[in-house]
C-alpha cells in the first residue's frame, strides 16, 4: 500500500485514496488535429505504453481529496516517489535527465526545448 | 396545498445506547456545492458579498460566519452550509452575484447524510475505518477532509474538539450509521497514544 | 487429572501457584495455575503427546517456545467459536477453556492415520505428483478426500462466528517489532527523542527471553532491566504498546499489518463488548526489526518424538512455569547458549548430562558446567532415540564433522531432549519487502544485509547475540548512546551441525525430520536434489518443506544445511526460499474486521428503499444499489408480477423508482462545445428547456453510456448517465477537462443523490400529474414529448421530464431526495383512481425491450460500436472531433462482418431464447459450430402475447427474414427469424399522445 501525497492539495493518503490513471504525457492527436491522424499515430496513443524497471512517469488522481489529476515520477522498484508536479506540466529537468529507454527518447526534445 | 412530508435519510433511526460516543443525524441543514476559481477575483468577492466572509483558499480548511460555514473541497469547490430553511433564498442570491462570473452553485441539501459524532474516542473510532492519523497534528478544528472510509467515500469536518461531523452520500447513509454503531460499541474502544 | 507429576516443587516466574485454573483438554479435566500457557499446564499433568504429525501421523510433542511452535496445533472453543490450529505454546488458560488435540483419530494414542507411517517408505518426497496423477477424474472423488480427511489440520467451524472483529489505524514515527530487551531498549530511547513509537509484541508478557539469558546490565540480570524499561515505557504518552500482537506482514512504503488477539486470553474481555481480534494496519516513518531470533533444533534420527525439545523451550518451562518435560534430560548442542538449560535443569534437581557436537568446545559456559560436575560429552552427537510415544533412552555416539554413518553408540537413560544447533536471525519481516540477507559464518547462519525502505534491525535480529552489542544498536536510536555497564558470560565458537548421523542407512526407520509440521526429512531433500530439483525453490516445492503454517521458522536453515552437505555448495550458494507474510497465521475473521453480514457490501439505497421493501419488493443488485426488480403481491409468481406490472404501464399507468439514474450538472461557457467532444452526437444545437437522447464511446470507439441530456440555460446542462456508470462518468468528465481540454471553462458538479426521480408511465401519465395541481403547463403543446419543466407538483418543488424508455408517454419527475418518499406517496394517491401501480426493473426492461432501446451493457459488451446497435444516425458526421470518432473510422470497426443488432421472433411463440444463447451458421451434430452472433436480450412480451428477443448477428440488418438457429445445451435447437428491432408501436404515437 503506497502511500502518496498530491502536489495540488498536499494531502498524504494511501493508494486507495488516489487513483492510478496510467502513464503520463500520453498526447491525444485528435484534439490538435482531427483529420490527419494515421493508423501508427492512433495505435500508439491508445496501446503503446512503456514498462520500465526503475523511473517512471505516471498520472494519478487525487480521488477521495480535491479530486484533481497530477503527474508523479516514481521508481517502480523501490516504489519511491521522486517528485509529483502538474497535470499539464513536465517532470523537473533533473529527473528527465534521469529518465531511461523509451522515456530518454520523449524527453530528449523537451530538454531541448526547456535549454 | 399540502405541506411537503420530508424524510432525511436516517429519520427512522435511533442511536443505540451502547455506544462509547454519541451519534445522531443532523437532517436541518442545507448544502450548496459551489464552484468557482479561488483564483477569480470576481468570484472570490461575489461570493463574499452574499457570505459576508472570504471563502477558505487554505486546503482541508473551513470558514464560518453566523450559522453559515464554507468547506474547503478542492481549489474550486467549497461546501456552503447553512440552516436548511434558508438555503433556497441563499442560492438566488449567490446566483445573483455570480450572475455571468463563471461559476456553478447546485443546492445538494439532500445529496448527503451528516452524522455527527460526539465524545472522548470518536478519533479513534473513526480510525477504525479511516486510514488517515486523525489523532495526529494535521486534524484539529475546522478540519475538512474527503477520504475513504470503511468501504465509502465520505467528508469529514471536525467541528471542534471530539465533536466531528461525517458527511456521505445518503445512499449510504444505513451502511454508515451500521459501521459507527459497531466501531463505536462499548468495550472495544481504542484510545492511541494515551500513556 | 489431579496429579502434576512434572511440576517442580518450586519456580515459576509466570504462574501464580495460589490461583488454581481448570480446563479441558480433549474432554478431560486438566488444571494449572494462572499465568500458564496450555502447553506447559498439559505439559505438567504428564502429557507428552499434543498432535499427530501431517503426513506420517506420528506422536508429537512440544518442540518451541512461542510462535515458531509447529507441532502442538490445538483447538479452541466449541460450536462455532471454536478456533483450530492455534499453538499450544501461545495459548495462555483459563477456567472453562475447552482445548482439543487434532489430526488424530480416535484420539491421541492411538491413532489409526499412523498406519502412513508403515508405509512410510512408500510416502517420500512428490508421493503426491507421482501417485495421484491419472485419472483425472479420480483425483477429485478418490484421492483429494481422501487425503484431506487423512492429512488435515484442524477444521474450521460450519456456522456463523458469533464473535466479532475489527480493523484500526494507527500512525507512529517509529515502530519496534518486538519487545524483547532489544525492542524495549530501543524504544525507550527512541521514545526520549519526543517521536510517536509503536512497540508490538506477540506475547502477553514484555521482555522477550530476557529471562532467559545470561548476565546482569549496570548490575541486575537482564530481566530485571527489560522489565524495568517495560514499566516506564507504559507510563509514556507518546508511546504506545500492543502485546499479544503479531506484525504478520511488512509492505511497501512501511506499512505493517499486525494480528492483536484481544480477547482469547480472557472470555470476561469478549463479554465486555470487545472483538475477538484485531487487525492493525500500521503506518511508520521508520521501522525496527527487534523480532530476536529463533532456536534450531537438530536433524538426528527421530528428532521428532515427543519430548524433544528446544534448549530455549526446556529453559522457559522450568523458569517460567515450573515445569520440567521429565526427571532426566539430555541437553544436545553444537553451542554454548543451551549450557544455561543444562544449569536451569540442575539448578531445578532434574538430572542433566550435555551432549555436545563440538570437539573442543572451550567457552565459559562449557568450562562452568564442567566445573559444577555436569556430565559433558564432547565431540558426540544423539545417534538414535528409543520410544516412540516419549523418550525412553538415547544412544550417544562420537562424531567427527562430515562423518556420515556411527559405528560404535552407548545408551543413556533419560526421558526428554533439550536440543539446539544454534539460532537463525527471525528475518522474515525484514524480508517481506525485498530486504536483503546476508550469510553469517559465526551465526552459520543469515542475517540482514540491506534494505531500501526506512527500517533497519537490532540484536538478534540482526545477528547480533550478545547483551552488550545488542543494547548499543537500541540505544542509537536515543539522542545519545549512553553506555551501559554490562556483563555476560564469554562465548565460544558454534560449529555447523546440519545433520547428525545414525546407526544404519538413516531413511529406513531413522527419520531424520527437518521440517516437522510437512513431515520432510533429511532424505526426502535429499531425494529432491537426485530427482533433479536443483533450485531450492523447486525443492521446497517438491517436497513441501517450508511451506507449512510455521513457514519455515525452525526448518529452513536446516533444509538448506542439509542441501549445502548433499550438493557440495555453501549455504549462500543454494539461497534462501522467499519469505512471505504472514509472519504466523493469523484469523480470517480479522481479515474481514468489521465488514461482515450487513456490512459485508456497501448496499445503496434511494429514498424509497423502505416503502420498496414493505410492499413486497423483490430486489436486484445493480452496481451497490438494490433496485426493485419486481412487487409480487400474495399469490403472484415473479413473472406474473413482471405481466401485471407491464400491462399496467402499457394500458394505465405505472410508477418507477429511477433514482439511481446518474445525474450531472455541467455549466460555464465552453460547456456546449464540451458536450459535443463527449458525446457522438450534438448538444449545442439543442434548444434550452429540451432533453436530446445521447451516446457516449471511449476513445477506442466502443459504447460506453447513454442517456438524457437537457439544456438548463445556454451555458447550463443536466445530463443523465446510467445508474451503473453515474460516477464514472462524472470521472470521466473531470479528467478530460483537467488534462485535455484544459482551456475549456467548465464545471461539473454530480447530483445524483440530490434527487428522488420516478417514471410516471403510461397513457394515464398526463392525469396523474394533473391531479397533482401542477404550477406549470402540462399540455401536449405546452410540454411536449423530449422537454422539460421546473415548477411544483402536489406542493413538493420538482423538475420534470418529458421522456420515456417505455414507450408510453411518460414523466420523470424529480425531487429533493428527503422530499422522495412523501411525493412518491402523492403520486401513488393521485394515481390510484386510474390503477397506477408500482413497476421494478424487469417489467422496465420488458417495455423498453419491446420498443427495441437498448442497454448499456445488455446490446453493448464494451467491443460494441453505435453503428453496431444501429445508431449510426446518432453519430455526428460534421463534428471534427469527439471521443472515440477517429476509432470509429478504423477499417475493422466498419468492416462487412460486424455483429449488428437486431429483433428474433422465434418460431414457436411461447419459447423464449436464453439470454446469450449462440447463433450458427449451421447446426452440427456437435461443436465445434461457426458462431454468427449472439442473444443480448430476451423476454416474454406480455404486450405482444408472444417472446421477443435482440441479437447481435453477424451482417444481421443484411439478414433480415432469414430463419437462424440456436442449439442449446441438450441438443435441443431453437430457430427464430431475424427482424427488426422495434417490436411495438413502431411509429411512436404512443410517446406523443
Amino acid at each position: 500500500m503506497l502511500i502518496v501525497t498530491c502536489p495540488v492539495c498536499k494531502a498524504s493518503g494511501d493508494e486507495t485514496d488516489f487513483h492510478y490513471g496510467g502513464q503520463a504525457h500520453v498526447r491525444r492527436p485528435a484534439t490538435s488535429d482531427p483529420v490527419n491522424i494515421t493508423n501508427e499515430e492512433q495505435r500508439d496513443y491508445l496501446f503503446i505504453r512503456h514498462n520500465p524497471k526503475g523511473l517512471h512517469f505516471e498520472r494519478w488522481r487525487c480521488d477521495r481529496g480535491c479530486g484533481k489529476w497530477f503527474h508523479a515520477a516514481r521508481d517502480t522498484v523501490t516504489m519511491d516517489f521522486k517528485a509529483t508536479y502538474g497535470i499539464t506540466e513536465l517532470p523537473p529537468v533533473e529527473l528527465m535527465k534521469e529518465a531511461k529507454g523509451p522515456w530518454a527518447e520523449f524527453f530528449k526534445n523537451r530538454l531541448k526545448e526547456k535549454a | 396545498m399540502l405541506e411537503p412530508q420530508f424524510e432525511s435519510a436516517l429519520a427512522h433511526r435511533q442511536s443505540p445506547d451502547n455506544l462509547s460516543i454519541s451519534m445522531r443525524e443532523i437532517s436541518e441543514r442545507g448544502m450548496i456545492d459551489l464552484r468557482g476559481l479561488s483564483s477569480d477575483k470576481k468570484f472570490m468577492s461575489a461570493v463574499k458579498s452574499v457570505m459576508g466572509f472570504d471563502l477558505p483558499k487554505v486546503p482541508r480548511t473551513s470558514a464560518s460566519w453566523g450559522d453559515m460555514k464554507a468547506l474547503w473541497l478542492s481549489t474550486d469547490q467549497w461546501l456552503i452550509l447553512c440552516t436548511r430553511s434558508k438555503t433556497n433564498a441563499l442560492l438566488a442570491e449567490l446566483n445573483t452575484a455570480l450572475g455571468k462570473i463563471h461559476s456553478l452553485a447546485v443546492d445538494v441539501s439532500d445529496m448527503r447524510a451528516i452524522i455527527r459524532i460526539e465524545g472522548d474516542g470518536v478519533c479513534e473510532t473513526l480510525m477504525k475505518g479511516s486510514s488517515l492519523d486523525l489523532i495526529g497534528p494535521d486534524y484539529k478544528a475546522g478540519t475538512v477532509r474527503r477520504m475513504r472510509f470503511a468501504e465509502i467515500a465520505a467528508l469529514l469536518h471536525i467541528v471542534e474538539e471530539n465533536v466531528i461531523d461525517i458527511y456521505v452520500f445518503r445512499s449510504y447513509a444505513e451502511y454508515t450509521w451500521a459501521f459507527l454503531t459497531k466501531a463505536a460499541r462499548k468495550g472495544s474502544e481504542v484510545k492511541l497514544f494515551r500513556g | 487429572m489431579s496429579k502434576t507429576p512434572y511440576r517442580l516443587a518450586t519456580g515459576g516466574t509466570r504462574i501464580d501457584r495460589a490461583r488454581k485454573v481448570t480446563f479441558t483438554f480433549d474432554g478431560k479435566d486438566v488444571s494449572g495455575f494462572a499465568g500458564d500457557t496450555l502447553a506447559s499446564a498439559v505439559l505438567a499433568s504428564g502429557q507428552k503427546i499434543f498432535g499427530r504429525s501431517f503426513k506420517y501421523h506420528r506422536a508429537r510433542g512440544l518442540v518451541g517456545l512461542g510462535s515458531e511452535e509447529m507441532n502442538a496445533l490445538i483447538g479452541v472453543g466449541s460450536g462455532n467459536s471454536h478456533e483450530p490450529n492455534l499453538r499450544a505454546t501461545q495459548i495462555e488458560i483459563f477456567d472453562g477453556l475447552n482445548a482439543t488435540s487434532q489430526n488424530r483419530w480416535p484420539s491421541l494414542k492411538y491413532d489409526i492415520g499412523a498406519i502412513n507411517a508403515k508405509f512410510s517408505r512408500f510416502l517420500p518426497a512428490g508421493f503426491y505428483y507421482k501417485t495421484f496423477m491419472w485419472p483425472k477424474s479420480f483425483w477429485k472423488h478418490v484421492y483429494e478426500p481422501i487425503i484431506r480427511r487423512a492429512a488435515g489440520l484442524g477444521k474450521a467451524p460450519e456456522g456463523r462466528d458469533p464473535n466479532t472483529y475489527e480493523h484500526m489505524h494507527i500512525h507512529a514515527d517509529v515502530t519496534i517489532i518486538g519487545g524483547g530487551l532489544a525492542g524495549l531498549a530501543a524504544a525507550e530511547a527512541a521514545a526520549s527523542t519526543g517521536v510517536k513509537v509503536l512497540l508490538c509484541d506477540e506475547n502477553p508478557v514484555l521482555g522477550g527471553i530476557a529471562d532467559l539469558t545470561a548476565g546482569t546490565i549496570e548490575g541486575d540480570c537482564v530481566v530485571d532491566y527489560a522489565n524495568a524499561v517495560a514499566a516506564r515505557l507504559a507510563t509514556l504518552p507518546n508511546v504506545h504498546i500492543l502485546t499479544r500482537t503479531t506484525v504478520v506482514g511488512h509492505f511497501h512504503h512501511n506499512y505493517l499489518m499486525a494480528f492483536e488477539r484481544v480477547g482469547d486470553h480472557d472470555p470476561a474481555i469478549l463479554a465486555s463488548g470487545a472483538p475477538k481480534h484485531r487487525l492493525w494496519k500500521i503506518r511508520a516513518d521508520k521501522v525496527v526489526v527487534a523480532t530476536g531470533a529463533l532456536e534450531r533444533p537438530i536433524a538426528f534420527a527421530n528428532n521428532d518424538r515427543p519430548n524433544i525439545m528446544l534448549a530455549s523451550a526446556v529453559r522457559a518451562m522450568v523458569g517460567r512455569y515450573g515445569v520440567s518435560p521429565g526427571s532426566a534430560g539430555v541437553v544436545f548442542t553444537n553451542n554454548d547458549d543451551a549450557y544455561l538449560t543444562a544449569f536451569a535443569l540442575q539448578k531445578a534437581g532434574v538430572n542433566v548430562q550435555v551432549v555436545d557436537s563440538r570437539s573442543r568446545p572451550d567457552g565459559a559456559l562449557v568450562k562452568r558446567a564442567i566445573a559444577d560436575g555436569i556430565d559433558v560429552s564432547v565431540g558426540s552427537v544423539i545417534s538414535a532415540v528409543d520410544g516412540s510415544h516419549g523418550v525412553t533412552s538415547v544412544k550417544i555416539a562420537a562424531y567427527r564433522k562430515g562423518q556420515g554413518r556411527v559405528i560404535t553408540e552407548k545408551k543413556v537413560e533419560c526421558d526428554f531432549i533439550a536440543m539446539s544447533g544454534g539460532w537463525n536471525p527471525a528475518l522474515h519481516i525484514w524480508c517481506h519487502n525485498g530486504g536483503k540477507i546476508q550469510f553469517d559464518d559465526g551465526l552459520q547462519s543469515f542475517r540482514p544485509k540491506s534494505h531500501t525502505d526506512n527500517i533497519i534491525a537490532i540484536g538478534a535480529a540482526n545477528g547480533t547475540m550478545s547483551v552488550e552489542a545488542t543494547l548499543h544498536e537500541a540505544l542509537a536510536l536515543g539522542k545519545k548512546a549512553k553506555a551501559l555497564k554490562v556483563q555476560e558470560p564469554d562465548r565460544g565458537a558454534l560449529e555447523s551441525l546440519w545433520f547428525a548421523p545414525a546407526t544404519g542407512k538413516y531413511n529406513e526407520g531413522n527419520k531424520h525430520f527437518i521440517d516437522f509440521q510437512n513431515d520432510v526429512t533429511a532424505a526426502d531433500l535429499e531425494l529432491a536434489q537426485r530427482e533433479g530439483y536443483e533450485s531450492v525453490e523447486h525443492t521446497k516445492r517438491y517436497t513441501t518443506f517450508g511451506m507449512a503454517t510455521d513457514q519455515g521458522k525452525t526448518s529452513n536453515l536446516n533444509g538448506l544445511g542439509v542441501l549445502s552437505e548433499a550438493t557440495g555448495k555453501t549455504i549462500p550458494e543454494i539461497g534462501v526460499t522467499t519469505f512471505r507474510p504472514p509472519y504466523t497465521p493469523y484469523s480470517f475473521g480479522s481479515i474481514a474486521g468489521s465488514l461482515t453480514n450487513d456490512l459485508f457490501l456497501p448496499v445503496r439505497r434511494t429514498p424509497i428503499f423502505q416503502w420498496h421493501s414493505e410492499h413486497g419488493a423483490v430486489f436486484e443488485p445493480v452496481g451497490q444499489w438494490r433496485r426493485s426488480y419486481t412487487y409480487p403481491q400474495a399469490s403472484e409468481s415473479k413473472h406474473e408480477a413482471i405481466n401485471r406490472e407491464i400491462l399496467c404501464v402499457r394500458t394505465k399507468v405505472g410508477l418507477l423508482d429511477a433514482s439511481t439514474l446518474g445525474k450531472i450538472e455541467i455549466k460555464g461557457p465552453d460547456a456546449a462545445e464540451f458536450l459535443d467532444r463527449i458525446y457522438t452526437n450534438t448538444y449545442s444545437t439543442l434548444k434550452v428547456g429540451k432533453c436530446r437522447y445521447g451516446l457516449m464511446m471511449n476513445e477506442l470507439g466502443f459504447l460506453t453510456d447513454d442517456g438524457v441530456t437537457v439544456r438548463l440555460a445556454d451555458d447550463h446542462y443536466l445530463m443523465h448517465t446510467t445508474s451503473g456508470g453515474a460516477d464514472r462518468i462524472a470521472a470521466w468528465l473531470e479528467e478530460w477537462l483537467q488534462t485535455e481540454w484544459t482551456q475549456y471553462k467548465v464545471f461539473v458538479t454530480p447530483v445524483t443523490e440530490q434527487w428522488g426521480q420516478f417514471a410516471v408511465a403510461g397513457p394515464h401519465a398526463r392525469v396523474v400529474l394533473a391531479k397533482l395541481s401542477p404550477d406549470f403547463d402540462i399540455s401536449n403543446e405546452a410540454f411536449p414529448h423530449m422537454s422539460f419543466k421546473q415548477g411544483h407538483l402536489g406542493g413538493y418543488p420538482v423538475r420534470v421530464f418529458r421522456i420515456s424508455f417505455s414507450g408510453e408517454l411518460s414523466y420523470e419527475v424529480a425531487t429533493p431526495a428527503n422530499f422522495g418518499q412523501g411525493l412518491w406517496n402523492a403520486l401513488m394517491e393521485a394515481g390510484d383512481e386510474f390503477g397506477l401501480s408500482a413497476y421494478g426493473t424487469e417489467a422496465l426492461h420488458v417495455l423498453r425491450a419491446e420498443k427495441g432501446y437498448i442497454v448499456v451493457g445488455d446490446e453493448s459488451d464494451g467491443t460494441v460500436t453505435p453503428i453496431d446497435v444501429g445508431l449510426e444516425g446518432m453519430v455526428s458526421k460534421k463534428k471534427a472531433d469527439f471521443i472515440g470518432k477517429r476509432s470509429l473510422e478504423q477499417s475493422f470497426l466498419k468492416g462487412p462482418n460486424r455483429k449488428q443488432l437486431v429483433g428474433l421472433l422465434t418460431e414457436d411463440p411461447t419459447e423464449v431464447l436464453p439470454d446469450g444463447a449462440y447463433a450458427v451458421a449451421q447446426v452440427k451434430d456437435k461443436p465445434p459450430m461457426e458462431l454468427i452472433g449472439q442473444v443480448t436480450s430476451s423476454y416474454m412480451s406480455p404486450t405482444l402475447g408472444r417472446s421477443i428477443a435482440m441479437a447481435l448477428i453477424q451482417n444481421g440488418r443484411a439478414r433480415m427474414g432469414e430463419v437462424i438457429s440456436f442449439p442449446l445445451e441438450g441438443g435441443k435447437v431453437i430457430k427464430a427469424t431475424i427482424t427488426d428491432t422495434v417490436f411495438y408501436d413502431k411509429e411512436g404515437g404512443r410517446l406523443h399522445a
